[in-house]
C-alpha cells in the first residue's frame, strides 16, 4: 500500500492553487541497487485531480518525473469548500487516491 | 526547582566564578575525548580503525579554538612541526619534479580516493589530488572551492623554474613545512599521493601550455 | 474550464530538475540559482511526508513487543514530543548517558518495542531500495519543535563533559588528510566546491544551521537525513572511519554544536543539496 500524499488547496480568487507531494519511488528502470542488479521500473503512469467530481486534469506520467515529485495545477472557479480528489496509477496498477477540501487562501 | 529555575542558579555560579559552571578541566576532557574517539570506530582492518590516531604534528596542530596556520603555537611546537614536516619529503626516482600536465590535470579535479563505508575503503586504480575542492586554478572551472587561495595563473606568475618546481612540489608534498598547522593536508607525507603524482600536479601549475597560465 | 496539464507538468519536471541538479544552476552567480531551488524545495519540502510516516511510526503498535513509542521519554516526559528536540542532547537518569535523538529513539524502540539493536542501527540510514524508520521517527520529531527555539542546557555534569568533549573533537585533526571539523567549518563564507559551508564557530550561522536541518531532506538522496548521518557523511568525506552510529563521540559533536546554536528558531526538517 502506498504512502499518502500530501495534498494543499488554496483559493486566490476563483482559482484553487493545488499542491500535490506525492508519495512514490519513481524508479526509471536504469538505477542498480546495492547488490548491482537492475531495479525494475516503477513510476506513475496515470495521474487525475477531479475538483467536485469532475475531471479538471487528466496526465501520463513517464519515468523522467523525480522520486517524490511535487505537482502543482492551477482550478478556475473553485469555491472554499470544494472537493479536490487526487488519484494516481502507476505501471505495476498500484493506486492511490487522496482528498481535500480547497480552503481559503 | 523546575529545570529552568536550575539553569539561572547553575549561570549565576558560572559566573562568579570564572570558568567554573562545573566544567572538566582541560586534561579531564582530553582524556574522555581520546576515549569516546577510541570507541567511536568499529568497522574495517585494524589500520583503517588507526587513522582516527594522532601524530605528534596533528596533536599540537589540534588547539582548542585554533584555525588553520596553527597561530596559537608555541615558537618550539611551530620549530618541531616544520623540521618534521621538512624531514618527511621525498622525491621522485627520475629527480624530475615537474611531470606531465595533462596527467596533472586529470589529479588536480579529483576529489576522491582513500574514503570509507562500513569498513572497506574505496575501490580506485589512484587517489585524487583533491585540489579543486579548495582551491580555485583553471580559470575557466566553476566547480571550484575557496577554502584555499586562488591559484589561477600561478605559473604566469612565477615561471617555471627548478627553483619554482622545486618549492611546489615541496609546499604540496607537505605543506606544514612552510605553514604549520595550515588547513592544506600533507598530501604526500601521508601517502596519499606519490611523488610522480605530485610532480604531474606541479607540471599543471607551472608549465606554460597549461590552461591555468593560458591568458583568458 | 480548462485543463492546465501542460503547466503542471512542465512544473513537476522542473522539481525533478532541482532535485537531481543542484549545481546546474550554479553558472556564475552560484548562489542566486541554488537560493532559488533551495525556496523551491522548502515550499513543498518532500520531509513532510518522512513527518507523516514518523508520526504513523511512533503511535503504531509495533515490534516484538507490539509497543508505540508513547511511552518513550524523549526528555519532556513519556510520550511528549513537543519541544524534545529542542532541548537535546541531554542527561537520562534510566541509561545514565547523554543521549541525542537518534540514540535515545534507539534507546527506546529497542527497551519498549523489543526491536533489535543492530537491526535498528543496519537501518540507521534509508537507502532508494529501503526506507529507514530512524529518519522517518527524527522527522516527525524534529518537526514537534517547530516554532520553539534551541535550548540545550548543560545542568547535569555528564552533558557538561559531553559538551567540553564535543569542541575536543571538533578541533581534533588526524587522518591521512589531517582533518578536523574546523578545518572546513571554521570560517565564514567558505566553499568545497560549490557548496557553501557554515562557520560553526559563529554563533548566528550555527542557530540557523541547526535549527533549520538536521533532520532535512536531502534532495541528492531523495530522503530525509539525520544529524548521526550530516556527522557520518562528514568523517567519511574525511577519510576517518566509520562513525559508530550513536556512539559517544557523536553525541559529545552534536552537544557542543547544537548547543552553540541556542536561541535559534527551530523549522524542520530543513531542505538541503
Amino acid at each position: 500500500m502506498a504512502e499518502p500524499m500530501k495534498i494543499r488547496a488554496l483559493l486566490k480568487g476563483d482559482v484553487a492553487d493545488i499542491r500535490v507531494l506525492v508519495a512514490h519511488p519513481m524508479e526509471t528502470g536504469q538505477r542498480r541497487d546495492a547488490a548491482g542488479a537492475l531495479v525494475p521500473a516503477h513510476f506513475i503512469q496515470s495521474m487525475i485531480v477531479t475538483h467536485n467530481g469532475k475531471p479538471v486534469y487528466e496526465g501520463q506520467w513517464s519515468q523522467a518525473i523525480s522520486r517524490n515529485p511535487v505537482f502543482a495545477v492551477r482550478v478556475k472557479g473553485a469555491k472554499v469548500g470544494d472537493k479536490i480528489v487526487v488519484s494516481w496509477t502507476d505501471n505495476k496498477n498500484d493506486k492511490r487516491s487522496d482528498e481535500t477540501t480547497v480552503a481559503a487562501g | 526547582m523546575k529545570p529552568a529555575n536550575h539553569f539561572v542558579v547553575l549561570t549565576a555560579a558560572g559566573l562568579a566564578i570564572a570558568g567554573c559552571a562545573g566544567f572538566p578541566d582541560a586534561e579531564t576532557t582530553a582524556k574522555s575525548a581520546e576515549r569516546m574517539v577510541n570507541e567511536a570506530h568499529t568497522l574495517g582492518a585494524p589500520a583503517l580503525i588507526r587513522r582516527s590516531v594522532q601524530d605528534d604534528s596533528q596533536r599540537a596542530c589540534s588547539m582548542i579554538g585554533g584555525t588553520g596556520g596553527g597561530a596559537n603555537l608555541s615558537q618550539e611546537q611551530s620549530a618541531a612541526i616544520v623540521k618534521a614536516a621538512r624531514d618527511s619529503i621525498q622525491y621522485p626516482a627520475s629527480g624530475k619534479l615537474s611531470g606531465d600536465w595533462k596527467t596533472g590535470e586529470q589529479l588536480v579535479t579529483d576529489g576522491r580516493g582513500q574514503r570509507i563505508v562500513n569498513g572497506q575503503v574505496e575501490k580506485l586504480p589512484y587517489n585524487g589530488a583533491l585540489c579543486t575542492n579548495c582551491h580555485a586554478i583553471d580559470p575557466k572551472e566553476v566547480n571550484a572551492g575557496n577554502v584555499g587561495p586562488s591559484l589561477a595563473a600561478y605559473g604566469a606568475q612565477r615561471g617555471n623554474s627548478e627553483a619554482v618546481a622545486r618549492y611546489t612540489y615541496e609546499r604540496i608534498y607537505n605543506a606544514w613545512a612552510f605553514m604549520p598547522c595550515s588547513n592544506m593536508p600533507r598530501l604526500g607525507a601521508s601517502g596519499f599521493l606519490t611523488p610522480e603524482q605530485i610532480a604531474h600536479v606541479v607540471a599543471y601549475l607551472i608549465e606554460p601550455g597549461s590552461p591555468v597560465n593560458i591568458k583568458p | 474550464m480548462k485543463f492546465s496539464n501542460r503547466t503542471a507538468v512542465v512544473c513537476a519536471v522542473a522539481m525533478a530538475l532541482t532535485m537531481a541538479g543542484g549545481t546546474a544552476a550554479a553558472q556564475g552567480k552560484a548562489d542566486d540559482g541554488l537560493a532559488l531551488g533551495r525556496k523551491m524545495l522548502a515550499e513543498d519540502n518532500p520531509g513532510d511526508l518522512w513527518v507523516e510516516r514518523g508520526q504513523r511510526l511512533f503511535t503504531e503498535r509495533r515490534g516484538p513487543k507490539n509497543a508505540s513509542l508513547e511511552k518513550c521519554d524523549l526528555g519532556m516526559g513519556p510520550g511528549v514530543v513537543k519541544g524534545a528536540f529542542a532541548q537535546l542532547p541531554r542527561y537520562f537518569t534510566d541509561t545514565d548517558r547523554v543521549q541525542d535523538l537518534e540514540s535515545r529513539l534507539l534507546t527506546c524502540m529497542v527497551e519498549l518495542q523489543g526491536f533489535k539493536r543492530e537491526e535498528i542501527v543496519r537501518n540507521r540510514f534509508g537507502t532508494l531500495d529501503r526506507d529507514s524508520d530512524m529518519e522517518a521517527l527524527v522527522s516527525y520529531i524534529g518537526a514537534a519543535s517547530n516554532g520553539l527555539r534551541m535550548n540545550v542546557r548543560l545542568t547535569h555534569a555528564k552533558e557538561r563533559e559531553m559538551y567540553k568533549a564535543g569542541e575536543y573533537a571538533f578541533y581534533r585533526r588526524s587522518g591521512p588528510l589531517d582533518f578536523a571539523c574546523v578545518t572546513c567549518h571554521g570560517e565564514s563564507g567558505k566553499r568545497i566546491r560549490l557548496q557553501e559551508l557554515p562557520n560553526m564557530t559563529k554563533a548566528e550561522e550555527m542557530r540557523e544551521v541547526i535549527a533549520t536541518g538536521w533532520p532535512a531532506y536531502r534532495g541528492t538522496h531523495s530522503t530525509v537525513r539525520t544529524m548521526q548521518h550530516r556527522l557520518y557523511d562528514c568523517f567519511w568525506q574525511m577519510r576517518q572511519p566509520d562513525l559508530g552510529f550513536a556512539s559517544d563521540l557523536s553525541v559529545a559533536l552534536t552537544t557542543y554544536l547544537n548547543h552553540s546554536a541556542n536561541g535559534g528558531e527551530i523549522k524542520l526538517p530543513g531542505v538541503r543539496r
